[in-house]
């Protein structure tokens, strides 16, 4: 998987420049949703940066959405080629379990169990942003915007039209052959014989007048302020858009084949299909799953969550593996341009991992001790905050194993640290699944969800705070 | 843009052409009825090349006319949007200019005509450029492109622009004259 940053930073310019005044208002509003619910879009397009495939019920309870108003924002959304969904079919939440196992795997396996009679199936809408077709949709939108602009202010390509001044009827240049009048040079309205005015070009349509030429030239200056314009609020946008290009983009799959992936990392060993499907339902309906996989801090978690005898390991491979997109991509000059995008960017898990890699790679060479200093007191805040967070969760195991988790860091960081950079990023997959091979990662991973979901707001009181 | 193809067409037949010259007096009907028609769908046809199969006839019952399924190739002419094509032009007024691409009708309107040139009304309406240079009137042969068409089922109508590089005039009779 690409790395999401520039990308994540790319949907959210997105939004900010096509989706800001996009107002989902139905033909048929409920008066109970009062005032205007314009960049309501923006938070939805801004929340799904965040997540990977996420049901819909589930991002409308986060985002404190109702579901319809939200279904009604992703349709179109769907429609704008943004983002993908998925509908299925699923038992209703009491059932779930067993019914979402038998419904997935499909083979009546372990003896369908007794909810299937009372089990109504309804069906789950989840989606998913889609890179990949993101990065194509904006790039042709501006394309397109452009090429409008540029045909217009040369009026070239465009069919003129013309309008009767008495009884408003329309023609176009299409029709001038049944228009012409052999009386005197002008079309004429076949209702009324009134003389046909030239209708100027839309865009600039306030500039009304019969294309005299000192129309025709405020029009031009008029479109050429308007490109300019554009240029020039499109520039950022445009930027992010040469900087993903020839990055591979994230891709997350079809919601079957994304969930397979991530349930591959979380199940255990001798877990049949069945098992890992209801497994996989368990974690939409309980803990919400989407939440864990997205951002680089919740990764570095399960990373370590998932092994736990071999946490330094984990921990370090996991820490690494948020470097390396970076350290691909953007070159080994890397150190002081992330450094200063630290800074600048708002998202709080990268800054506080991109800090983290920065602090870590430097000292590396000269002072040894600045490092501790720094992985100290970072880990002293981490499990603060863990614990803060920890009381607030159910799970008590939880708190018991984050905390232990950072204390074992503290030790061993340090030691573990020339571990190999780039392999760490692309193997983290196939790590999941070795450590995976005996019953109590069971355990392990069910209880690191709790201090990763934790984990994600940590950092953005860390951040606020 | 012109196309070779084959065509297939009923034709109905009196019997008085029934004879030794059946089939010539079949190709020769085929050929006023069909050369200079227009359909939507494949075009003009300019010419019928030659006649590839005459079907067996079949008498219509209470006319006697006979009705011969015929197939002939024949040269259409259809335009395209985008295509550029020379053109003369037939009528020059202030709206703009119409041209005519063999049985095409092409309508040029003024803002698709390079904003230098000027409406000159008078006694030859033409288009011309404020140094003189260049002047569009009836007769003139121009280039131009085709920006937009209207198909109907026996109508090709289209809207030309002059207003893009090497689009234009292309011999002047009034300036040879």
């Amino acid at each position: 998987m690409g790395s999401l940053e520039p990308f994540n930073r790319l949907v959210k310019l997105t939004a900010r420049a096509f989706y800001d005044d996009i107002s989902m208002k139905g033909e048929n509003q409920p008066k109970t949703s009062r005032g205007d619910n314009r960049g309501m879009a923006v938070v939805v397009l801004d929340a799904l940066t965040r997540r990977q495939w996420v049901r819909e019920e589930d991002l409308a309870k986060s985002l404190k959405l109702h579901s319809k108003q939200l279904r009604r924002i992703l349709r179109f959304f769907e429609e704008e080629k943004l983002v993908t969904r998925d509908h299925r079919k699923e038992s209703a939440k009491g059932a779930k379990i067993y019914s979402a196992a038998a419904a997935a795997a499909g083979d009546g396996q372990a003896g369908t169990k007794e909810g299937e009679e009372k089990v109504k199936l309804h069906t789950h809408s989840y989606c998913c942003l889609d890179y990949a077709q993101i990065c194509d949709v904006v790039r042709y939108r501006i394309h397109r915007m452009k090429k409008t602009l540029k045909d217009e202010l040369d009026s070239r390509n465009t069919v003129q039209h013309y309008v009767c001044p008495n009884c408003k009827k329309r023609y176009s240049a299409f029709d001038a052959l049944q228009l012409i009048s052999y009386t005197d040079e002008y079309f004429h309205c076949e209702n009324c014989n009134g003389e046909l005015i030239a209708e100027s070009d839309k865009l600039a349509s306030e500039e009304m007048g019969d294309g005299d030429d000192n129309a025709r030239k405020r029009r031009r200056e008029k479109l050429n302020d308007m490109q300019q314009r554009i240029d020039e609020q499109l520039k950022p946008l445009q930027a992010q858009l040469k900087r993903v290009k020839d990055l591979p983009a994230p891709e997350f799959g079809s919601l079957q084949s994304w969930e397979r992936l991530n349930l591959g990392a979380f199940t255990h060993g001798d877990s049949c299909a069945a098992d890992a499907s209801r497994n996989a339902q368990g974690q939409y309906n309980g803990t919400p799953m989407p939440y864990l996989g997205d951002t680089k801090v919740d990764v570095e978690l399960a990373g370590s969550g998932a092994k736990e005898e071999g946490a330094e390991s984990g921990r370090n491979g996991a820490e690494l593996k948020v470097l390396p997109p970076w350290m691909v991509k953007e070159g080994m000059n890397l150190t002081k341009e992330q450094r200063g995008e630290t800074s600048n960017t708002s998202s709080n898990g990268d800054e506080k991992s991109e800090g983290k890699d920065a602090k870590k790679q430097d000292p590396k060479e000269d002072e040894k001790s600045i490092q501790d200093e720094y992985i100290k007191a970072y880990y002293e805040a981490l499990k603060k905050r863990q614990e803060q967070e920890d009381a607030k969760m159910m799970q008590q195991e939880g708190h018991a194993f984050s905390s232990t988790h950072s204390e074992r860091q503290l030790g061993t960081k340090t030691k573990r640290e020339d571990g190999d950079v780039e392999d760490e990023g692309v193997e983290w997959e196939e790590q999941e699944p070795l450590g995976n091979t005996s019953e109590p990662y069971k355990f392990v991973d069910l209880n690191a969800e709790a201090p990763e979901s934790g984990d994600e707001e940590d950092g953005i009181d860390w951040e606020e705070g | 843009m012109f196309f070779h193809i084959v065509l297939e067409r009923n034709m109905q037949l009196h019997p008085r052409h029934f004879g030794p010259h059946l089939r010539d007096k079949l190709v020769a009907k085929l050929m006023k009825d069909v050369e200079g028609t227009c359909s939507g769908r494949h075009g003009f046809v300019v010419a019928i090349t030659g006649v590839e199969d005459v079907g067996k006839g079949l008498i219509r019952e209470g006319t006697g006319f006979v009705t011969f399924p015929v197939k002939y190739q024949c040269v259409v002419f259809r335009p395209f949007k985008g295509e550029i094509l020379e053109a003369v032009v037939t009528m020059v007024n202030k709206m703009g200019f119409f041209a005519e691409a063999g049985p095409v009708q092409i309508f040029v309107s003024n803002h698709l005509i390079p904003d230098d040139m000027e409406f000159q009304s008078g006694d030859v309406p033409n288009y011309t450029t404020s140094d003189g240079s260049v002047k569009i009137q009836k007769e003139s042969e121009v280039r131009l492109k085709i920006i937009g068409t209207r198909v109907d089922a026996t109508e090709i109508f289209c809207i030309g622009t002059i207003k893009d590089d090497y689009l234009g005039i292309i011999s002047d009779p009034g300036a040879a004259s």
